[in-house]
């Protein structure tokens, strides 16, 4: 009730960007009721400082919850996502949960404050296929000096069952993170036919 | 330092020649506006002109010969003068104040106070810009200081001048006639109930110390200056004690008048002494932030005041009332 009368007296934080962590903290217990996320590999992401993340989406709706789930729970840190509609209600909605539009400014902007930003290659239907990277979108990443950690997503939006596996950083150029990404991926065929 | 200072007359310009005024480099300061400036200032010459009277003011910097200006001379639309009135006061004065200074030959300096609102904030554009990002202004006055932006640079690169613009997110200040000010000052604040976005505010005096840094300085960038952190049109409503009014518009495009009933809105809050112009609508609906990391960098300053602290500390200061001037004609 108090965080309530904070709220509806306008006594949070938001940062430019509009993320309120505050809400995202709220909203995170909830997560873990609708999603079971398995986690392997963001223990070792950093406690501070630029993280970029390079995920793989099939929809896309659940893959940013997931991640938030997974970086928030092994790692303690909140998480941006780039690819959100820029049309309210939505837009401005996901932007209080950290969501970002997918511009490589944006991506800029987000890497220099310090955050741990994930991006999403294009969607992909077929199952244990990663999209297109754009080299464009990851270019701020490699000027800034931030390495891409590869992230595989595997489960399914109906069952709520998600498997998730972070490799090893390296530099951010979108052919070599999409190869890292594709091999992840089949590491984690034989969950990709179990949780499906 | 032979500095000429337009858009002397405003709180912002009376205050950054204020400042300049207890910098020993500054050898001689001549103001120009089309009102008076708000406090004495006593080392500073200052004509009460037109900006749109062009031959007037291109006569007074030819005369004045500065080696360096400071443009402030870019009005807000719903602030001190109508929408129609304060682009043309911008225009006008922009054009016969910078060509006549690059004309002179003296001018070495320039330093120009700009927006965020030459971003604009067009469907999927960078939220949070940096000075990188291709200004794309989507309402009056976004392009109106675009323009400036434009003069500014052709003026420079004539005169062979540094160029300062600065970026300010919208200025907000205890004198300062702003409508962001009085909007959210109004005893309900009309909101958009689609979207609560972010916006950051500037203090008028972090605004009149960057741009006296930047002169100072010799700056020759382009510079975002903005408070630390945002807040939201829900959220700067409810520290004031104020009451949101959600407002169903759908502001579909950003330079659109919002709809019907976000017409009526703007029609109350007129009557409620409180303009809405086209750029305040986008703010509202779309909000305006951006990366203000390089002021440090360039300017050595950075914004005393955050965001949150600007907007708590407005529902403190008197409300702001224009004297009417008795003699309506510039002399």
């Amino acid at each position: 009730m108090n965080a309530l009368g904070a709220r509806l007296g306008g006594r949070f934080e938001i940062d430019e960007w509009g993320y309120d962590d505050g809400l995202a903290t709220l909203v995170d217990p909830v997560l873990g009721l609708l999603l079971r996320v398995e986690a392997e590999g963001f223990d070792t992401l950093p406690a501070e400082g630029p993280v970029l993340l390079v995920a793989n989406r099939r929809l896309g709706l659940a893959e940013p919850a997931v991640l938030a789930r997974a970086v928030r729970r092994d790692a303690g840190r909140g998480l941006r996502f780039l690819g959100i509609p820029d049309v309210a209600p939505v837009g401005p909605a996901l932007r209080r949960l950290g969501g970002a539009v997918e511009r490589p400014e944006e991506l800029a902007g987000l890497l220099r404050a310090g955050y741990v930003v994930a991006v999403f290659a294009a969607r992909m239907w077929a199952r244990g296929r990663v999209g297109a990277i754009p080299p464009e979108l990851l270019a701020p990443a490699s000027r800034l000096g931030v390495p891409a950690w590869p992230v595989a997503l595997v489960g399914g939006e109906l069952s709520g069952r998600w498997r998730v596996a972070a490799a090893a950083p390296a530099p951010a150029a979108a052919a070599t993170v999409h190869e890292r990404l594709e091999a992840l991926l089949d590491r984690l065929a034989p969950a990709r036919w179990l949780l499906g | 330092m032979r500095v000429l200072v337009t858009g002397a007359g405003g709180a912002l310009g009376t205050r950054v020649v204020q400042l300049l005024l207890a910098e020993a480099s500054i050898e001689e300061l001549v103001g120009l506006d089309a009102d008076p400036p708000r406090r004495r200032l006593r080392r500073a010459t200052f004509h009460r002109v037109d900006p749109r009277d062009m031959t007037r003011v291109a006569g007074i910097v030819a005369g004045f010969a500065p080696t360096a200006v400071v443009h402030l001379g870019a009005y807000e639309p719903g602030a001190e003068a109508a929408a129609t009135t304060a682009a043309a006061r911008t225009d006008a004065g922009t054009r016969a104040a910078l060509e006549s200074a690059a004309l002179v030959g003296s001018l070495e300096r320039l330093v120009v106070r700009s927006g965020l609102e030459v971003y604009g904030r067009a469907r999927g554009a960078v939220t949070v810009p940096d000075e990188s990002v291709a200004p794309d202004p989507t309402s009056p006055f976004g392009r109106s200081l675009l323009d400036v932006e434009h003069v500014a640079a052709a003026a420079g690169r004539r005169a062979g001048a540094a160029v300062a613009c600065l970026r300010l997110a919208p200025v907000v200040g205890p004198h300062v006639p702003s409508p962001l000010g009085r909007w959210l000052r109004l005893p309900v604040v009309p909101i958009s109930l689609l979207a609560d976005p972010p916006f950051a505010v500037l203090h008028h005096d972090d605004a009149a110390r960057a741009l006296v840094a930047a002169l100072l300085g010799g700056a020759d960038a382009v510079v975002n200056v903005v408070g630390r952190g945002a807040v939201t049109p829900f959220q700067a409503a409810r520290l004031g004690s104020r009451m949101p009014f959600p407002v169903a518009g759908p502001c579909l495009r950003p330079t659109s008048t919002g709809g019907p009933l976000w017409e009526i809105v703007r029609r109350a809050a007129e009557v409620a002494g409180s303009s809405m112009p086209d750029h305040l609508l986008e703010l509202l609906s779309r909000g305006r932030t951006a990366d203000g990391g390089r002021a440090r960098e360039v300017l050595g300053v950075e914004p005393a005041h955050s965001t949150a602290e600007v907007i708590k500390a407005l529902y403190d200061w008197a409300p702001v009332t224009p004297l009417r001037v008795r003699d309506e004609t510039a002399a």
